[in-house]
C-alpha cells in the first residue's frame, strides 16, 4: 500500500529523466505524488475529478519529462490517479482534495473539443512524418493554420493531408515522403483542419 | 394606427433563438464534404425522409416523403441512414459553442437553443447583432454546419426572427420594428398558435399577428386561455419565458419507439421489436432511478393508422421481466396478424422514485430482490461491455432486423468505420470526418 503524504520532500530534483516510478521507488524511497509527476514532466495543471488505478499500475509508468532543455522533448504522459489510502474511501478524503493537478488523455489529445474530429489515414504521403496508413488523427478545426501545420485540405478539388509551407504570398503542401511531390495550389485551396496529434494503438 | 411601433425601448431583454439549417442533413454534409452543394436527405431505415438538405428542398422534396417519390422528384439524391450518434454529438457542441458567449442557453430541442443575451453588450463591446454573428460564425468554423438566428424581445418574438431569413441568416427585431414584421406574419404562423386557434380568431377579423398583438387585453383575457395570454404578451415585446437552463433531471413519461422496414406481418418479429422498446424504456427508467405505474402500447400500420392499449400496473417497475406477461397480453389485444406493421413503441408513464416504493404483504420481497440485483448487474455489464450486450429472450428476433439493416447498407457509416478499441456498440464520443486522405 502506499500513502499520500504532501510534507515529503520535493524529489524532482534528485530524479532523472527516463526513470520508471519503480526506480524512484528503490533509490528514493517514495513514490511521487501527483502533483509532483505532473510538476516534474512540465504539464500544465488542471483541476479535475480522478479514476481509480492500482499501484501496480502505476509503477509501471516512465516519466519522459519535458522541462527545461535537458530531458528529451517527449510530452509526458500523466495518468489521472486517485490515492487510495489503507481503506477504500466511501467519502472524499483529504487527498482526494489535493489532487488538482492531474490531466488525463483526454486532455492531453483533445484541446477544443467543440472542434474536434478524427480521420483515418488511408494513404502514404505523411510516413516520414511518422503518420502511417491506418492510423487515427485528431484534427482541429479551430485553429488557424500556420506555416509547418500539418493540415487537411481540399486542393482543386482534391483532399489531401500535407504539410502546409507559405512563404509570403506562397503556399505549398509538402508530403513526407519522396514518393510524392509537394503541390501548388493553381486554382483554390480550402483547408478543413489542422492536425493535432496522431494516434496508433498495437493492442 | 398600424404604422404605430408597440413599443419604442429597443431591448429591454434581448433572446436569440438559434436554429440550425437542415440539421441532421447538414450533419452529414459535414462529415461527408463530398454531399456538399449536393441534395442530401436522411431516414433510409425508416423508408421515408427525416431530413432534407436544402438542396433537396428545393428540388421539392419534403419531410415526411417516401423514398420512391423522392427518386422520382429528385433522382439524384443522396439517401442516408440516420446517424444519431453523430447528430448527438454536433447537438452538444453547439450548445457548448454556445456557452461560451452566455450562461444562459436553454436547449430547446436537438437542434434549436435560447439564449438569453440581455445585459451583454458591455462585456462583448458590441451590438446584440455582433453577439449573435459571432456565434454563428464560430459555429459554421468549427462544426461546419449553419444555423440561423433571431433576436428580440421575447422568445416568440426571437423564433418569428429566426425564421425570416433561412437558411444562414440573421434578423434583429427590435421593440421599434416590431409591428414590421407581425403586419406580415399571418396569425397561425405564431410559435403556439396553430390552425384551430387561427380559424377562431379569423372569425373576429383577426388574421396578422399584428392585429391579434394589437386587440386590447381586456378581449384576449376574455375570448382565449392563459396560453394564449401569454403569446399576446409575447408579442407585444413582454417577456413572459424565461429562457431555462436546467436540464432534465427527471421524466414524466418515457417513450421508446422504433420504426422498421420493411413492414412485416411476422408477429415473433414484431413483437421482439416491441420487446426491445419495453426493454429500452426500462434501461432510461433505471438509469434516472424511477419507476413506471402505467404502460402503454401501440403498433403502426403501414398505412400509417395506429392501435394501442393502457395498461395499469399493479406495482411500479422498471423490471423488463415482471412486465412481459403484460407486453403480451396487450399484444395479443391488438396485434393482428392479416396487417402490416411498420412501427411499434411502448410509453411508460406514472412514474414514481425507485426507492420510494411501498411493498405490501403479498409481494415476494426475496424475488424483487433477486431481480434488483440481476438487473444492476445487467446495467454494470452495459456500462461496461455496450447497451444490449445482456437481451432478454424476446428481443432477440429484431438483432436479425439489425443484420438486415446492415446488409442493406442501412447503418450509418460510422459504425462500420472502427478504430482498434472500439467495437460496434462503444466508440470515441468524436465525429468522424468522411474524407479519404
Amino acid at each position: 500500500m502506499f500513502t499520500y503524504n504532501n510534507l515529503m520532500p520535493k524529489i524532482t530534483d534528485k530524479v532523472k529523466p527516463q526513470s520508471t516510478i519503480r526506480e524512484i521507488e528503490r533509490l528514493h524511497s517514495v513514490i511521487p505524488s501527483c502533483p509532483e509527476i505532473v510538476d516534474f514532466a512540465g504539464c500544465s495543471a488542471k483541476n479535475n475529478s480522478s479514476n481509480l488505478i492500482g499501484k501496480q499500475e502505476k509503477l509501471n509508468f516512465v516519466i519522459i519529462g519535458k522541462s527545461g532543455k535537458q530531458v528529451s522533448d517527449l510530452i509526458a504522459i500523466s495518468v489521472k490517479v486517485k490515492m487510495i489510502g489503507t481503506v477504500e474511501a466511501g467519502f472524499p478524503s483529504p487527498a482526494e482534495e489535493e489532487l488538482v493537478d492531474n490531466i488525463s488523455f483526454d486532455d492531453l489529445l483533445i484541446q477544443n473539443r467543440e472542434a474536434t474530429f478524427l480521420l483515418r489515414v488511408s494513404g502514404d504521403s505523411m510516413t516520414g512524418a511518422g503518420i502511417m496508413q491506418g492510423d487515427m488523427v485528431i484534427v482541429d478545426k479551430g485553429l488557424t493554420p500556420k506555416s509547418g501545420d500539418i493540415v487537411i485540405a481540399q486542393v482543386d478539388g482534391e483532399w489531401t493531408m500535407k504539410f502546409l509551407r507559405t512563404r509570403g504570398d506562397n503556399v505549398t503542401l509538402t508530403p513526407a515522403n519522396p514518393k510524392y511531390q509537394p503541390i501548388k495550389p493553381k486554382n483554390e485551396l480550402k483547408i478543413a483542419g489542422v492536425v493535432t496529434a496522431v494516434v496508433r494503438k498495437y493492442k | 394606427m398600424d404604422n404605430q411601433p408597440i413599443t419604442i425601448s429597443s431591448f429591454p431583454q434581448a433572446i436569440l433563438h438559434l436554429d440550425a439549417d437542415a440539421f441532421f442533413a447538414s450533419c452529414e454534409q459535414a462529415i461527408h464534404p463530398e454531399y456538399k452543394g449536393k441534395p442530401v436527405i436522411t431516414g433510409k431505415e425508416r423508408g421515408i425522409v427525416a431530413a432534407a438538405s436544402y438542396e433537396a428542398k428545393a428540388r421539392g422534396v419534403q419531410r415526411g416523403m417516401r423514398l420512391f417519390e423522392v427518386k422520382k422528384v429528385c433522382p439524384d439524391a443522396v439517401i442516408l441512414p440516420s446517424d444519431y450518434e453523430t447528430y448527438s454529438l454536433f447537438s452538444i457542441r453547439m450548445f457548448e459553442i454556445l456557452r461560451r458567449f452566455s450562461p444562459d442557453v436553454e436547449e430547446y430541442s436537438i437542434d434549436e437553443a435560447f439564449v438569453d443575451l440581455t445585459g451583454l453588450r458591455r462585456s462583448f463591446h458590441g451590438s446584440y447583432e455582433s453577439i449573435a454573428e459571432k456565434m454563428r460564425k464560430t459555429i459554421e468554423t468549427e462544426l461546419g454546419i449553419t444555423v440561423s438566428g433571431g433576436v428580440s424581445l421575447s422568445k416568440v418574438l426571437a423564433k418569428i426572427a429566426s425564421k425570416h431569413k433561412k437558411p444562414n441568416g440573421l434578423t434583429i427585431i427590435s421593440g421599434r420594428e416590431i409591428h414590421l414584421f407581425l403586419d406580415k406574419l399571418p396569425v397561425e404562423k405564431v410559435w403556439g398558435i396553430g390552425a384551430n386557434t387561427s380559424a377562431f380568431l379569423k372569425k373576429y377579423g383577426i388574421l396578422t399577428a399584428l392585429q391579434f398583438a394589437k386587440r386590447e387585453e381586456g378581449w384576449i383575457s376574455r375570448y382565449l386561455s392563459k396560453p394564449y395570454r401569454e403569446i399576446w404578451h409575447e408579442l407585444n415585446g413582454r417577456s413572459v419565458y424565461s429562457v431555462v437552463t436546467e436540464t432534465k433531471s427527471s421524466y414524466q413519461s418515457i417513450s421508446k419507439a422504433k420504426t422498421f422496414t420493411p413492414a412485416s406481418k411476422d408477429e415473433t418479429f414484431v413483437f421482439a421489436q416491441l420487446s426491445k422498446n419495453l426493454e429500452n424504456a426500462c434501461i432510461k427508467a433505471r438509469k434516472y432511478r424511477l419507476a413506471a405505474t402505467r404502460l402503454i402500447i401501440f403498433l403502426r400500420q403501414q398505412d400509417f393508422m395506429s392501435s394501442g392499449v393502457e395498461i395499469k400496473l399493479s406495482k411500479p417497475s422498471a423490471y423488463p421481466i415482471e412486465l412481459f406477461e403484460l407486453l403480451r397480453k396487450g399484444f395479443q389485444q391488438i396485434f393482428d396478424a392479416k396487417t402490416l406493421y411498420r412501427q411499434t413503441g411502448v410509453v411508460l408513464s406514472g412514474m414514481v422514485a425507485e426507492n420510494g416504493i411501498q411493498y405490501t404483504l403479498f409481494d415476494d420481497t426475496t424475488k424483487i430482490e433477486k431481480m434488483s440485483k440481476i438487473y444492476s448487474s445487467l446495467d454494470k455489464i452495459s456500462e461496461k461491455y455496450g447497451k444490449h450486450t445482456i437481451q432478454h429472450g424476446a428481443s432477440l428476433p429484431a438483432k436479425l432486423q439489425a443484420q438486415h439493416e446492415g446488409e442493406r447498407g442501412d447503418v450509418p457509416q460510422r459504425k462500420n468505420t472502427l478504430f482498434k478499441g472500439e467495437n460496434k456498440r462503444q466508440r470515441l464520443g468524436l465525429p468522424f470526418l468522411h474524407i479519404k486522405i
